[in-house]
């Protein structure tokens, strides 16, 4: 009685394990998260956060997927140090409350078997708000370098500060960000 | 006339002092002087929409705190005795832990320790030696004016306008509510309507400024200095009160000013 019990779970399981897709796990040093933001109107200033980790799963056959990124707010980088200390403190990014931001998602949308765009939120500052990516381009295969299978995307998106609590210096300096996602992920 | 209530100097300078000189001579009469501190910083809290509901932050604890503050101001009225004191320089420290409750649990145990006391320490010094100025209009403009300033300098050369604004507000009021003194050479109501705001505020965005930005700690020593420093400087002879706010103002704004030189030579001149 135990056995055919045990059998049915495990039959019973079968298809969740077949849809549950390959897990990557994201590449630090190909993975960045960029912004833009209008500077007083005269000019765009371009930053990144240096320090980014997380895990995507990613069923192209049953075309689903899922991932979750963490990127360090203390790892802000524009090419000037103190303006980098002023985008961590309170004002903005105020990492030292609030040292990561995190974007999750569950609902991948595709075009044949790549990704086309993916819906998600966006958490900084403690405020969860949903953000779309677009995906402008993605690519899977052996790595020549490593020789690990992986996958690799471009994606963009657009969100206001203000949303999340970010007021500092607005109208002045952009309320609107453009994100750029440059992700690599090794599958497991 | 909206560009010019978004100009940071305008919202942290102009208005606070405005309003706090306005409320200081508008309460003389009901012995409520002292809230033009409170109301000048809310003020300026009012043009910066940096209260907004939501999460609370570390900045938003320090609004919540610093408006709340002249409530427990009315301990000291109803109960007399050494306890009241202590138990305002208790709460002083147990706000500091509060407010930056949440930089500490981001922090290695050794380092969190270190912080939370450092925070509570400071906070708690103030509000003590600030609660015996309670009785020194004179003595509590000046302390309140450098302490002001020279938090919220110090701030912006730490790297954050938000935390800036927040001291200079207090110094532009505490300067508004110092000239009324000059100008009438009348004492004006003090209290700890006064005292209390004005050490949770500055002792709250120095505490946060040093965990959050490139002010360095000791900078916040010097600061530490302005409350015992205006309440113990000797002035022979009884002045004129305009003389008394120069003279007091020249020795605090001192140490305001070694704040700001510590902060700058680590943190170097603002970012623009």
């Amino acid at each position: 009685m135990l056995k055919r019990n045990v059998l049915f779970l495990l039959l019973a399981a079968l298809p969740f394990a077949a849809h549950a897709g390959d897990t990557y796990t994201v590449d630090p040093l190909h993975t960045f998260a960029h912004f833009k933001i209008s500077h007083l109107g005269f000019s765009t200033l371009h930053g990144r956060f240096d320090k980014t980790s997380g895990k995507i799963t990613l069923d192209p056959k049953a075309k689903t997927g899922s991932m979750e990124i963490t990127m360090e707010t203390n790892s802000i980088s524009t090419g000037y140090g103190k303006r980098d200390s002023d985008l961590e403190s309170p004002d903005f990014f105020n990492a030292a409350e609030f040292p990561t931001m995190t974007y999750k998602a569950t609902k991948f949308h595709f075009k044949g078997d790549k990704v086309a765009s993916v819906d998600g939120e966006l958490t900084l500052l403690g405020v969860t708000r949903p953000v779309k990516l677009t995906v402008t381009d993605m690519h899977c295969g052996i790595n020549p370098m490593h020789k690990k299978y992986e996958c690799g995307a471009d994606a963009v998106a657009e969100v206001k500060r203000s949303e999340f609590g970010m007021k500092t210096y607005l109208p002045a300096i952009g309320d609107e960000v453009k994100l750029e996602f440059d992700i690599e992920a090794y599958k497991d | 006339m909206q560009a010019l209530l978004q100009n940071p100097a305008v919202q942290a300078g102009l208005v606070p002092f405005v309003v706090a000189l306005i409320v200081a001579e508008l309460l003389q009469r009901v012995r409520l002087s002292g809230l033009a501190l409170v109301l000048g910083f809310a003020a300026m809290v009012y043009l910066t929409h940096v209260f907004a509901l939501g999460v609370l932050t570390a900045p938003r604890k320090i609004v919540v705190l610093g408006l709340a503050a002249p409530l427990f101001a009315i301990l000291p009225a109803v109960f007399q005795g050494a306890w009241v004191r202590a138990l305002l320089t208790a709460l002083g420290a147990a706000a500091a832990v509060w407010m930056s409750l949440r930089i500490l649990e981001n922090q290695a145990l050794a380092r969190m320790l270190l912080w939370g006391a450092g925070g509570a320490a400071y906070t708690a010094w103030l509000v003590y030696w600030s609660s015996k100025l309670h009785n020194e209009s004179v003595r509590a403009g000046a302390a309140g004016m450098a302490l002001g300033v020279g938090t919220g300098v110090a701030a912006i050369f730490g790297a954050s306008l938000t935390l800036g604004m927040f001291g200079a507000a207090l110094g532009a009021a505490a300067g508004a509510y110092l000239l009324i003194h000059m100008l009438s050479n009348t004492y004006l109501p003090c209290g700890h309507v006064y005292t209390l705001p004005l050490a949770l505020i500055a002792g709250l965005t120095g505490t946060l400024a040093a965990m959050s930005t490139e002010l360095p700690w000791y900078a916040l020593l010097p600061l530490a200095a302005i409350p015992p420093v205006a309440l113990l400087i000797p002035i022979a002879g009884r002045p004129a009160l305009w003389l008394q706010s120069l003279l007091l103002s020249a020795a605090t704004l001192l140490f305001a000013g070694a704040a700001v030189f510590l902060t700058w030579r680590v943190a170097g001149a603002p970012p623009i």
